[in-house]
Formats: C-alpha cells, structure tokens, sequence
C-alpha cells in the first residue's frame, strides 16, 4: 500500500510541481564565516580560518600608559613592544606560525588547528580550535653578575582552546581558555608573575557596527595568580584585504605567554594604546 | 486502484518527456572595474527547460561561485550577497517563443521572466542559443547583465580591489533529457 501511494505521489508530482526544482544547498553543513574579521582579535587568536595555501601577517604594536599625558604624547613616546607574526595555512583546518616581539626579544612557533566550524543550520551551534606554541627569549644578559639563562631556561610554552559562536551578523562571542607555562620565571624577565604555570580564561566579543567595521573587547581574568586583570577595547575596521585594529589595553604584553605572565595596569589611566595591521595574502590563485 | 496509479504515472511522465534537466551548468560572473578585473566561477548550477510547457527554471547556489581568492569569496558571502540569508540567485521564466531545434545549429532564443538575487525580485530577458547534440543533450548558451544596486547589493567607494556595479552573467550548460 505505502508503494501504491508513493507511486502515487511521484506520478502526480510532476504535475503539481514541475514548474519549479526544488531549491537545495550544494553544501547542507555551510560552515558561518567571518565570526572575527581576522585570526587576531586585539591580542587574541580567534577561531578565524585561513583558505587553503594564504599567509596571514599581522603587525601588532602597544605602546606607553596614557597616564602620561600629552607630554609623552598619551604613552607614544614611551616607545613600542611591536610584534611581527607570520601564519602559513597548510590546509583548510591546520595552519603553522612564527613571531617575534620585541619585548625581551622572544620568538615564537605555534600552530593553530580548527576541529569544526559554526554551520548555519545549526548542526553545529560553535566553532572549536586549538593552538599551541613554545617560545624563547633571546635578550641578552651577559649584563648580569650571575650567569645568563641558557636556552632551556629561556623558553616558554602555551595552550588554548577557543570556542566561538556568531550569535547573530552584529554579535560574535569567543571563549578562550587558556595556559602560559615559563621553564624559569627569572625577575629580569620583563613579567610580573613568579609562577612558572599561568591559567586564564579569555573572553573576546564583537559587535558589528557597520558593514565593515566593529568594536572589539577583549577580557582575560587571571584564575591561578593574583595579577591585574586584562582588558581591551577598540576598533576593527576592514578595508579589502586589510585589516586594522586599534584598540586599549591594560598590558603592553603581545604574545601568548607575556599576556599571561606580563601583568596589566589599571583601566583608564595605564592604558595603552594598540594598533595590528591583519594582511592575508592569497598565493593560491588557481581555483579549486 | 493499481493500474489507475500506473496510468497516471505514465501519463505525468510522458507530458514531460520534453524535460531537460542539469545540476552541473557553468556560470561565470564578471566584474570589470577601472582598478581590477575579477570572476566568480559556479560549475553548480541547477537547470529545467520543458519545451512543451514552456517553463524555464535556473537556480545556483551562491556559497558556491569561486572567485580564487578566499577571502575575497567570504567576503563577497558575507558582506555583499548575504548568503546566509540568500542563498540562491534564481531564474524562472519562459521562451517568448518556443524553438524548435533540428539538428545541430544554434537556435537564438529570448527568455523573459523573474531573475532573484539577494532577496530582489526583478523581470529581466535573457538573450542566448540552444542546441540539440547527438545524444539528445540540449546546450543552452546564454548571458545578461545584473546592476548590483537593482539588487540593494551596494558596493563600497572604498575597497582594496574594485568591484564593479555591473556584473555580465555567463551561463553554459549541458541538459540532459529527463529520464523515463
């Protein structure tokens, strides 16, 4: 019986319906893109993938504390922690990066892996990746009475998760928890902490003002150390390839394990100012 | 009750014995601007022509025009086409006359009927030939022009590579007559 009706149905429904095919996505599990306008949101990684083969480089400065006023130019004066970063995508879910700050002269490699993206019918409600990274110092300290760090001692690692959800075209959410461990926490080092393991939770929004530009925050509490808090407001604005952050901040720290370690001033007066400058390069020009 | 349903499935199938159907046309969308000159590529797009009711009934997936560079695709996804919202640009119309095709030459042909992008509705013509090859296939070359801002797609003054307000719609497409 169930045959004879759907015998029915497939006979008739040419009739009723042929004037029209039936609309369906080439994809069902459409992944939601542009949750953050870049993989840097202020100081943090985001859930943001690269195509296949393109290169993101970021350019990322913090300067003084506001609270010197004009005279130092609202902390312009006081000279830049700048970090240049390199990220190189493999493939579609795992890309590979380097980058150097200038505070304390560190290198870092770290890789940045996207287990699964947002989909717009829901079937999966957020986005989840990964990074890690190791780090080194490299200022020297020959300076010092007693002997300089060797290499080992130098070096620090880090962890996160990131999960992020675009809760609608102006909202986007990320939740980043997050580690920094340091092999020797030294005093000269320019950090606050004195811990080697450092555990943080990140919390970065966005609200979408304009077709191309949003405000940005970026909240990281400390959950094992009784350092300041972090926190960062600021602008995103895209323009074609580029992407332009300029933002506040509590910390002058741009890599993973100084944000963590580094230590923040207080909101309002030591303030930072900071500015990235997001640019993805596209090599592979031939299409899929 | 059987041979009731069997007739009726017979006869639906022999009225539509006219059918050609593909899910696998070509269309290309061209921008030219002063500063840069761009395509969007889709090899997804789904297409019915019924000469003997004739109906015309295209719709592509826009998730999938590839423009080689990809951000510039999410970009044009999200910022421009609003996909997540849109998905399909879509076209349903008929022939002002219905060709009859012999053999292999080109017939130009004249399609009037609904072109929706981005949520916009609009009644265009269409200009291109048909063609019959020798397995039956009829190919189906055709093209017409989409101002964005007839769409409310609007384009910024300011962006790095240039997008231009008119873009040339090519379609290429091979369909299949629809099987028994």
């Amino acid at each position: 019986m169930i045959k004879l009706v759907l015998l029915t149905l497939f006979g008739i429904l040419p009739f009723s319906l042929f004037a029209q095919l039936e609309r369906s996505l080439a994809n069902p599990n459409q992944p939601v893109e542009l949750i953050f306008h870049a993989p840097r949101h202020i100081n943090l990684l985001t859930v943001e993938p690269l195509s296949e083969k393109s290169m993101h480089f970021a350019i990322m400065h913090t300067f003084g504390t506001l609270d010197g006023g004009v005279q130092n130019l609202f902390g312009l004066d006081n000279g830049a922690n700048i970090q240049f970063s390199f990220e190189f995508a493999l493939n579609e879910k795992f890309s590979l990066a380097a980058s150097r700050s200038s505070r304390d002269k560190v290198y870092n490699v770290f890789g940045r892996y996207h287990i699964f993206q947002q989909t717009q019918n829901g079937s999966k409600p957020f986005s989840l990746s990964l990074a890690g990274g190791a780090g080194v110092n490299t200022s020297n300290y020959n300076f010092l009475p007693e002997s300089a760090p060797n290499f080992r001692e130098r070096s620090s690692y880090f962890g996160q998760v990131m999960l992020a959800r675009k809760f609608s075209q102006k909202i986007s959410f990320q939740l980043t928890p997050m580690m920094a461990y340091f092999t020797d926490p030294r005093p000269i080092y320019q950090i606050e902490g004195t811990e080697q393991l450092y555990i943080a939770l990140g919390f970065s929004g966005k609200l979408k003002i304009t077709e191309r530009s949003s405000l940005s925050l970026q909240y990281i509490p400390n959950l094992n150390t009784n350092l300041r808090n972090n926190f960062g407001i600021g602008w995103d604005a895209e323009a074609g390839g580029h992407v332009f952050q300029m933002y506040f901040v509590t910390s002058q720290a741009l890599n993973e394990q100084y944000l963590l370690a580094g230590g923040n001033g207080t909101i309002g007066d030591e303030f930072r100012l900071g500015f990235n400058v997001n640019r993805i390069f596209a090599t592979r020009q031939k299409r899929k | 009750m059987k041979q009731l349903t069997l007739f009726f499935f017979f006869i639906t199938n022999i009225s539509i014995a006219q059918t050609f159907l593909t899910e696998s046309g070509n269309v290309n969308f061209l921008s030219t601007a002063p500063l840069n000159e761009f395509n969007g590529i889709s090899d997804k797009l789904n297409g019915l022509i019924d000469l003997s009711k004739n109906v015309l009934d295209f719709y592509v997936d826009l998730n999938t025009v590839d423009t080689g560079i990809g951000l510039r695709d999410k970009h044009m996804r999200d910022n421009y086409l609003n996909t997540d919202k849109y998905p399909f640009a879509e076209f349903t119309g008929k022939f002002n006359a219905i060709p009859v095709l012999t053999g292999s030459s080109k017939i130009p042909v004249t399609a009037i009927g609904k072109f929706k992008i981005h949520g916009v509705e609009r009644q265009i013509e269409v200009k291109g030939t048909l063609s019959k090859n020798s397995k039956g296939e009829i190919l189906l070359d055709a093209g017409f022009d989409v101002l964005l801002s007839d769409y409310k797609i609007p384009v910024p003054k300011l962006v790095f590579y240039e997008l231009a307000e008119k873009q040339t719609v090519a379609i290429v497409a091979t369909l299949k007559p629809k099987k028994q």
